[in-house]
């Protein structure tokens, strides 16, 4: 086929994909294959396959060079949804030139798992439904289209499998007869023996038909204590998701992703767009607390032009960024404002790695500045709080309780640093016990000192997650916990089957266990 | 014949993804060369039918960009684009 002929037919197989996707009513997806489809016809595109051509080179290889070059221009711009588009434009570089091959995708004929380097979006969505079982990918991310496509499926979707490599290398095709995939811990197996593959049915079997634990309402011991149940969510995405899943808000917003991987800091309206769309769908019934960036330290922010530094963990990060950069928290501040003025909902901002009093001064001056400088109108009601994460923070906690409206315990941090101990050290896993009497001890005093000055405390590390866990934090009197949403099923269901009387006296004895 | 508009998108996430689309559609139904410049982030003028020359342009949410026509149709070339901006590129009730 001729360039001309292949870019055509492409344009043909996009478009009734697009149309097969709509008539299922999977609107979101079409009008990607619908923008595939203006790709395929793209004046920019066909030129430089053109020139390509006229030099010399095979159609087959100008277009893709063609699109791999508009896809790399579009990548160089630090904005998240344009690398969704530059897998666009590959995704169609690659169609027109099997086309002009005349190669055909091996699609799956039986239901199958999809062992690939990535699955880009117009071939996820010609597999047949049904057939695709589950995704094992060498390359992508827990953000990339297929990864996203499968948890809207409901299927099992393991990324980033380096193994794989050699596995693909053999080419296109059916790799093996049989093969097991478990989307919780990430193991895939290839032609597993026949005592494996009983084993697997079995495992399969159970996860099927154990329901996992729905939370339906609001969450109480038995003899009627309430308890809180929020999600902590990472991405504005993952807020359908927490909202599915029963949650009574979002205890931990983490705004990191608007600040990473980019080349200039994120705008306040860019901002103000991402907060706003989280606040507006949870309500005023469901409060969102947003936490003010917690970058610098280990995670490479260029355009601050940090110095390395031996300790990061110890270093110039979060709320300690503020002293030099200001700026960069006021506009932080200010577009979390105008959001929540937006969502007509109260603002609730939570700052990381406070050690000081003199860290919330610094706090409210920026709190200030930011108001000050707010349009007219766009003045929201404010809650300030602070994350308990370094140890001085608890020692000082009835002077901040007296300070902030709210406390939020990261435990994952404040293990770490009571330990003195990296959490990203395997060698020193031993110290991250979440539930050591020297961590329980802290939290019982951030408890007791918080409760003295009227405000509540949240818990927003792993511990909370974990039903266990969230059954010992109730028990020290913990009022909120925080988790991953996938969590808060199986811990509203921990939490309502037994009284507060039974977990005070557990929580007690774990604080005096014998360590 | 020659004309020219400057608009600001008011689309939540930009000129990215459906409203791109769009934009080059409408475009595209039209003799006229049209090219569009960002002038927000400043950089090289795309020609308005070319989706990924529209992209490249990273035009965010509250950019202002410049719309030129130049042929027999530049006029109502312009029009229909600013018809189309002002009613928020497909997702009138999201945009403002």
């Amino acid at each position: 086929m001729s360039l001309d002929e292949a870019t055509h037919a492409a344009v043909a197989q996009l478009d009734a994909i697009a149309e097969r996707l709509r008539s299922l009513g999977r609107e979101g997806e079409a009008a990607i294959l619908e923008a595939q489809s203006l790709m395929a016809l793209d004046p920019m595109l066909l030129q430089g396959a053109q020139d390509e051509i006229e030099a010399g080179r095979s159609p087959g290889d100008a277009i893709r060079d063609a699109s791999e070059r508009a896809a790399a221009t579009l990548e160089a711009i630090p904005d998240p949804v344009l690398a969704a588009r530059a897998a666009d434009i590959r995704d169609v570089g690659s169609r027109i030139a099997r086309l002009i091959a005349g190669h055909r995708l091996a699609l799956p004929d039986r239901p199958s798992i999809a062992i690939c380097q990535d699955l880009p979006p117009s071939v996820t969505a010609e597999i047949p439904e049904g057939l695709l079982l589950g995704v094992a990918l060498v390359g992508g991310s827990a953000t990339s289209h297929a990864a996203i496509l499968a948890r809207s499926l409901g299927i099992p979707a393991v990324v980033g499998i380096d193994g794989l490599t050699r596995l693909l290398a053999a080419g296109q095709g059916p790799v093996a007869a049989t093969a097991a995939l478990d989307g919780g811990t990430g193991d895939l197996v290839i032609d597993p023996a026949d005592d494996e593959i009983d084993w697997w049915a079995e495992r399969s079997a159970q996860a099927e038909s154990s329901p996992r634990p729905i939370k339906t309402g609001p969450v109480a011991t038995l003899d009627g204590r309430p308890i809180a149940i929020l999600a902590n969510i990472g991405r504005p995405e993952e807020a359908r998701a927490a909202l599915d899943a029963g949650a009574d808000g979002v205890g931990l917003f983490r705004s990191e992703f608007l600040f990473l991987g980019r080349l200039r800091p994120p705008t306040e309206d860019e901002q103000v767009v991402a907060y706003r769309d989280v606040l507006e769908r949870f309500g005023r019934h469901r409060p969102v607390v947003i936490r003010l960036a917690d970058i610098g330290g280990d995670k490479d922010v260029p355009y601050l032009g940090l110095p390395a530094e031996d300790n990061p963990f110890l270093g110039v990060r979060a709320v300690r960024l503020a002293v030099d950069s200001p700026d960069l928290l006021v506009v932080q501040v200010r577009a979390i404002m105008r959001a929540a003025t937006a969502a007509g909902v109260t603002a609730n901002i939570m700052a990381p790695m406070v050690a000081t009093l003199e860290d919330v001064d610094l706090l409210e001056a920026i709190v200030g500045q930011a108001r000050r400088e707010l349009p007219a109108g766009a003045d929201a009601r404010l809650r300030l709080g602070v994350m308990i994460e370094v140890p001085s923070a608890v020692l000082l906690i009835r002077e901040l309780a007296a300070r902030v409206a709210f406390v939020s315990i990261g435990t994952n941090d404040l293990t770490q640093y009571l330990f003195a101990a990296d959490r990203t050290n395997a060698r020193l896993a031993r110290y991250q016990q979440a539930t050591h009497p020297a961590v329980l001890r802290a939290i019982a005093a951030v408890v007791d000192g918080a409760h003295g000055s009227g405000i509540q405390v949240a818990v927003c590390g792993e511990l909370a997650g974990d039903p266990a866990g969230a059954r010992l934090l109730a028990g020290l009197g913990v009022d909120e916990l925080s988790m991953g949403y996938r969590s808060i099923g199986p811990v509203a269901e921990a939490l309502s089957t037994v009284t507060m009387g039974e977990l005070a006296t557990a929580a007690r004895a774990a604080l005096d266990e014998p360590c | 014949v020659a004309a020219t508009a400057r608009l600001i998108i008011r689309n939540p996430s930009g000129l990215h993804a459906r409203p791109a689309a769009l934009f080059v559609r409408t475009a595209a139904g039209f003799a006229a060369e049209i090219t569009v410049r960002n002038l927000t982030r400043a950089g090289a003028a795309a020609d308005a039918k070319s989706i990924i020359g529209v992209l490249g342009l990273g035009v965010g949410s509250g950019n202002l960009i410049e719309v030129s026509a130049n042929g027999p149709d530049a006029e109502r070339a312009i029009d229909a684009i600013v018809e189309l901006v002002d009613g928020g590129i497909g997702e009138a009730a999201e945009a403002g």
